[in-house]
C-alpha cells in the first residue's frame, strides 16, 4: 500500500464572530420565530496570512440575510473584498437542543456535496469557483440562555482511491528565482484587483520566458501551450509546511471530472502581511487514478465522469480533535442584566478613578439599608441609594398607592393606582426591578408602632409582634432611613437604632423647608467620654448651636413643595455615603460648612454635617449640630436600657400609656406634640395626599 | 487645526474625517507591510470610523504543538460516527491565537478620538478582559493601573451597537494638550491635523500593544 503518499489535507477550521450570533438572535426573534427551514448564509475566508496560524473560515454579521427584507447589506459583502472571499453556505436551525442532536449529519452532508457535485458537473463550479468550498452549519440557538450550539461541515467529496502525492515543496523552492518573482507580482495583481481578490481558484501559467501570468479557470483551454507550466492554484487557508488545505480536494473532484487530467500540478497560494509569501506557498503534484469504486458496479465504466453516481463525502469539522459540537455563550454581551450591572459598575469606577480614588465601593454594594417609609421620600432614597451603588435596599410601608402618588412618589405609576391601589412596599420593589434588575430589594408591608396611640387589648399581641419585627429588621440591616410622614412613627425605630448602634437617617419635610440629620452613635456603643451626637428627638429639647433655625418640620400633616423631598431624599443618601467613607463612621463629630471645626479631617467627600436644614423660600440651606440630650424620650441611656430589661413590655408600656414616657425621662414636650397632631391624623386617616409627605 | 481646539487638545469631527484619511493613506503607504487600516462608513454613510481587523497583537504565542504532532483522522477517537478518512488531517491542536479588531472612533462629547477594541480567539469567541490582559505588555499594565489618563472600559459600540472595551476618553485632550504643548516648535507653528492621530495612537496603541511603525513617528 502506498498509504505514505497520500495527499493529506488540512481539515477547513471554523471561526463564527460574536456579530454573527447578535444578529441571528434578533432574525429569530424578530422575523423567523419557530420557522425552522434552512437559511442561506456566506462566510468569508483568505488565504493563510501568518506563517504560524491557518485562516479560518469566518461567520459575520454580514453572513445573514438582513433583517429587513432590503437587500442593502448585501452590498457590503460584495465588491471584492480581499480579506473576505465570500463562500456560500447554509444554515439549519433547530430549536431544541433535543432536535439539534438528532439532526441527520450524514444525510444533510450528502445533500450538499451533491450541490457541489452537480455544480462540477453542469460546469457551475468553473464559472463561480467559490461553491466547491460551499459550507454547512447546524445550530441550536438558546436564546433564554443566550448559548449557541453549532457544528461546520465542509463537505468534500472523497476520491477512491485517494490521490497521491508525487511531489510537495515551498513554491520558493519550486520556481526560478525569476519565475517566483514573476508569479508572486501575478498574484499579487489578481489580488489586489477588485475583480478578482475574492476568487478564490485560478490558473498559474508560466511561460518559457519565466513570464507568470494568473488566470480564471474557466480559461484552462486557452493555457494549453507547450513549453508553458501550468499550475491549479488556490487560496490556502492552511499554514502548514507538509499539507495542502481543504478546498484543493474539491478542486482536484472538478479538475478530475471537467478535464480528465491524472497529473495534477497545483499551488497552495498563502501570504503574509497582504503579498505573496513564496516560501509559504507550496508546490505539489498530485495523481489522480479515474475512481472507480461504486462507479464500477454501476457498469457504465464513466466512473466519476457519471453525475448520476455521486462518490462519498466527508467533512464534519472536529472539535479539538473530537467528534463533537461546539458550544458558545454570549451572556456577557447579550445578557441585559449582565449589561446593565456592568454599566452601573462602571460608572461608579469611573468616578472613583477619576474623582473619588478613596471610593469604597464594595462598602457600598454590600451595605443593607432599610428604609421605612416607601412615599416621596423613601422612593427617591431608594432610587439615590441605586446610583451610588448600594444593591440591597428593604422598604416597609402599609400604605397603598393612591391616585395623587405618581407624581410625587417617583417608583409608581397609575397602574399601581388601579383596583384599590398595590402595597407600596410591594410596587416599590418591583419597580426598582425594573429600573435596575441586579438590586436585591424587599418589601415588608407592616405598620410602625407608635406611642400615644393605645392598641386595644385583642390587637396587643399584633403590634408586638410588629415591633418584634421592626427590631429584626433594624438588626439585619447596616443603615436605617427614617422617612416616615409623622414624628411619633420615628420613635420606636430611633430607639431601636440607639440600642443596636446603626446608622440612621432621617429625612423630615414641611412645606417648604426640610430637615436632614444622622444619629448619633447609640449610648452604650463606646466609652468615648465625648458627648454623643443627637437623635431626631434629641434636637427637640436641646436647643441647635444655630437657634435661629429652629422651625418645627412635620409635625403636622401638610403638603409640600414638590421639589423639597428630592433635595432632602438626595441629602440623606449623601450623607450615609459620607458616614461610610468616614474613619470614624457613625462616631465621626458633626461638622459645619466653611467653618474651622471642618478642617479637623479633610475627607475627600467634605465635610460630614450632623444637621443639614434647608429653605425653599429662602433657596438656602445651613449645616447644625445638636448634641444628645440626657432626658432624651428615645435615645438617652435611660430610655434604652428601660428597652434592654423589659423589652415588649416597655413598648406597650409606652405605646398604651401617654405619660410613661415622660415619666421616664421627666419630658412633657413629646406627648404634648403628639396630642397636638392626633387631632390632624383622626381627622385625616383616609386623606392619603395628606398623610404621606 | 483650528488654533483653539488644538489649545485644548481637542479635535473637530470635520477634522477627525481629514485625520483620518490622511492617516490611513500614511500608514498604508508607510508601512505597507502591516496590516490595513480601513474607514468603515455607518449605516446613513455620513458618519464611519476607522478599522483594523484581526490582528494577532500579542506576542506572547506559545509554540504550536499542531507543527509537531500532525495527525491523521484515522487516529481519532469517534464520539459520533462520521466520516473522516485518511486523507483528512484534522487539527488536533488548535493553536492558541488571540485576534484583536481595534477602531477608532469620535467622540463628540469629549472632541477626541477613542480606541475601541475587542479580543477573540481562533474559533470567534470573546476574550474577557482577564485575558486580555494577560496579553498586554508590562509597561501597558502599569499604565493601567498608575496613569489617570488610560481607564478601559466595556461600553457599547456606537455603531455596532454590541459590547466592546474601550480607552476611556475623559483625560485623552489633557494629554494630547500636554503631547503638543511640550514641543515649543509644533506650539509656535500648530500642530498638522494629520499628525494629531499619529500622535495621539502613539500613546493609546501602546496601551492595547500595538507599535507605531517608526516610520510613522519620524514625522512627529
Ligand atoms: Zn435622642
Amino acid at each position: 500500500m502506498a498509504s505514505e503518499s497520500i495527499v493529506v489535507f488540512a481539515q477547513f477550521q471554523s471561526a463564527v464572530d460574536e456579530g454573527f450570533w447578535h444578529r441571528f438572535s434578533s432574525l429569530k426573534l424578530n422575523k423567523l420565530g419557530i420557522d425552522d427551514s434552512p437559511i442561506p448564509i456566506t462566510g468569508f475566508y483568505a488565504p493563510c496570512s501568518h506563517p504560524q496560524v491557518s485562516n479560518h473560515l469566518t461567520l459575520l454579521a454580514e453572513s445573514l440575510p438582513s433583517e429587513s427584507n432590503e437587500q442593502s447589506s448585501t452590498a457590503a459583502t460584495s465588491g471584492g473584498n480581499r480579506n473576505r472571499c465570500p463562500v456560500p453556505g447554509i444554515l439549519y436551525n433547530t430549536n431544541t437542543i433535543e432536535s439539534f442532536h438528532a439532526l441527520d449529519k450524514k444525510s444533510l452532508l450528502k445533500a450538499e456535496a451533491k450541490k457541489i457535485w452537480d455544480d462540477i458537473h453542469t460546469g457551475k463550479a468553473v464559472e463561480d469557483s467559490a461553491v466547491l468550498s460551499r459550507f454547512l452549519l447546524i445550530s441550536f440557538a438558546d436564546l433564554k440562555k443566550w448559548t449557541f450550539h453549532y457544528w461546520f461541515a465542509f463537505p468534500a467529496l472523497v476520491l477512491d482511491p485517494p490521490a497521491t502525492l508525487v511531489d510537495l515543496r515551498r513554491a520558493s523552492q519550486y520556481f526560478s528565482l525569476e519565475e517566483a518573482k514573476s508569479v508572486s507580482a501575478a498574484c499579487n495583481e489578481w489580488r489586489n484587483s477588485s475583480l478578482t481578490a475574492d476568487v478564490p481558484f485560478f490558473l498559474v501559467c508560466v511561460d518559457p520566458n519565466s513570464l507568470a501570468t494568473v488566470k480564471h479557470i474557466k480559461d484552462w483551454e486557452t493555457c494549453q501551450s507547450d513549453g508553458n507550466k501550468l499550475l491549479f492554484g488556490f487560496y490556502d487557508p492552511c499554514h502548514l509546511p507538509n499539507n495542502p488545505g481543504w478546498p484543493l480536494r474539491n478542486f482536484l473532484a472538478l479538475i478530475s471530472v471537467r478535464w480528465n487530467l491524472k497529473s495534477v500540478r497545483f499551488l497552495c497560494y498563502r501570504e503574509n502581511r497582504g503579498f505573496a509569501d513564496l516560501g509559504l506557498s507550496l508546490v505539489g503534484e498530485a495523481l489522480i487514478t479515474v475512481p472507480q469504486g461504486r462507479a464500477a458496479k454501476t457498469g457504465n465504466g464513466l466512473g466519476w465522469r457519471d453525475h448520476q453516481c455521486l462518490p462519498n463525502a466527508v467533512g464534519w469539522e472536529q472539535n479539538k480533535g473530537r467528534q463533537v459540537s461546539r458550544c458558545i455563550s454570549l451572556a456577557k454581551s447579550m445578557d441585559p442584566t449582565r449589561l446593565a450591572i456592568s454599566a452601573a459598575d462602571l460608572n461608579l469606577k469611573l468616578m472613583r478613578w477619576r474623582a473619588l480614588p478613596s471610593l469604597n465601593l464594595n462598602a457600598l454594594s454590600s451595605m443593607k439599608c432599610l428604609l421605612l417609609g416607601a412615599g416621596t421620600l423613601g422612593c427617591q432614597v431608594a432610587r439615590m441609594l441605586m446610583a451610588w451603588g448600594v444593591r440591597k435596599i428593604t422598604l416597609v410601608d402599609n400604605g397603598r398607592v393612591a391616585m395623587s402618588n405618581p407624581l410625587r412618589q417617583s417608583l409608581y405609576t397609575l397602574d399601581d393606582c388601579l383596583n384599590g391601589g398595590e402595597y407600596k412596599a410591594t410596587a416599590a420593589v418591583k419597580s426598582l426591578g425594573r429600573i435596575f434588575p441586579a438590586v436585591d430589594a424587599e418589601g415588608v408591608v407592616m405598620a410602625i408602632p407608635m406611642p400615644g396611640h393605645p392598641v386595644p387589648s385583642q390587637e396587643e399581641d399584633n403590634v408586638l409582634e410588629d415591633c418584634r419585627r421592626l427590631h429584626d429588621l433594624v438588626d439585619s440591616h447596616d443603615a436605617v432611613f427614617l422617612l416616615t410622614d409623622t414624628r411619633e412613627s420615628r420613635w420606636l425605630p430611633t430607639l431601636l437604632c440607639a440600642n443596636t448602634n446603626k446608622i440612621t437617617i432621617t429625612a423630615a419635610l414641611g412645606f417648604d423647608s426640610f430637615l436632614v440629620m444622622r444619629h448619633g452613635a447609640g449610648p452604650f456603643s463606646s466609652n468615648d467620654e465625648r458627648q454623643r451626637l443627637g437623635c431626631y428627638f434629641c434636637s427637640d429639647v436641646v436647643a441647635p448651636i444655630d437657634s435661629t433655625a429652629n422651625r418645627t418640620l412635620d409635625q403636622q400633616c401638610t403638603v409640600t413643595r414638590p421639589g423639597l423631598a428630592p433635595i432632602a431624599s438626595a441629602l440623606a443618601v449623601e450623607l450615609l455615603v459620607g458616614i461610610l467613607h468616614h474613619p470614624q463612621g457613625i462616631f465621626a463629630d458633626g461638622e459645619l460648612a466653611n467653618s474651622s471645626n471642618s478642617g479637623s479631617c479633610e475627607q475627600p467627600l467634605g465635610v460630614l454635617p450632623h444637621q443639614i436644614r434647608g429653605s425653599l423660600s429662602q433657596f438656602s440651606q445651613m449645616t447644625l449640630v445638636g448634641q444628645s440630650s440626657n432626658s432624651c424620650t428615645a435615645c438617652s441611656s435611660t430610655v434604652v436600657s428601660e428597652y434592654q430589661e423589659r423589652g415588649m413590655e416597655f413598648i406597650i408600656q409606652a405605646i398604651n400609656h401617654p405619660t410613661y414616657l415622660e415619666d421616664l425621662t421627666g419630658l412633657t414636650e413629646l406627648m404634648k406634640s403628639a396630642s397636638s397632631f392626633q387631632l390632624d391624623w383622626d381627622n385625616d386617616d383616609d386623606d392619603d395626599d395628606c398623610i404621606e409627605i | 487645526m483650528g488654533t483653539k481646539e488644538e489649545a485644548q487638545g481637542t479635535l473637530s469631527s470635520t477634522d477627525f474625517g481629514v485625520a483620518a484619511s490622511a492617516f490611513i493613506l500614511n500608514w498604508n503607504t508607510v508601512c505597507s507591510s502591516f496590516p490595513p487600516w480601513t474607514w468603515v462608513l455607518s449605516h446613513h454613510q455620513v458618519e464611519g470610523y476607522l478599522s483594523l481587523e484581526n490582528v494577532l497583537l500579542s506576542s506572547t504565542q506559545e509554540e504550536h504543538s499542531e507543527l509537531s504532532f500532525p495527525e491523521a483522522g484515522k487516529h481519532s477517537h469517534q464520539e459520533d460516527p462520521i466520516d473522516v478518512d485518511d486523507a483528512t488531517l484534522v487539527h488536533t491542536n488548535p493553536c492558541k491565537v488571540h485576534y484583536y479588531d481595534l477602531h477608532i472612533i469620535y467622540c463628540n462629547s469629549y472632541r477626541v478620538p477613542v480606541l475601541y477594541f475587542r479580543a477573540y480567539d481562533s474559533d470567534g469567541e470573546p476574550l474577557e478582559f482577564d485575558e486580555i490582559e494577560k496579553d498586554l505588555p508590562a509597561y501597558s499594565k502599569k499604565a493601567l493601573s498608575d496613569s489617570k489618563w488610560t481607564f478601559i472600559t466595556q461600553e457599547e459600540h456606537p455603531y455596532l451597537n454590541r459590547p466592546w472595551y474601550k480607552l476611556h476618553p475623559c483625560g485623552t485632550s489633557e494629554w494630547m494638550k500636554l503631547l503638543f504643548h511640550a514641543d515649543d516648535a509644533l506650539a509656535k507653528t500648530g500642530v498638522a491635523i494629520e499628525l494629531y492621530l499619529v500622535a495621539w495612537l502613539s500613546v493609546v496603541g501602546h496601551v492595547v500593544g500595538l507599535r507605531i511603525p517608526f516610520e510613522m513617528m519620524k514625522q512627529l
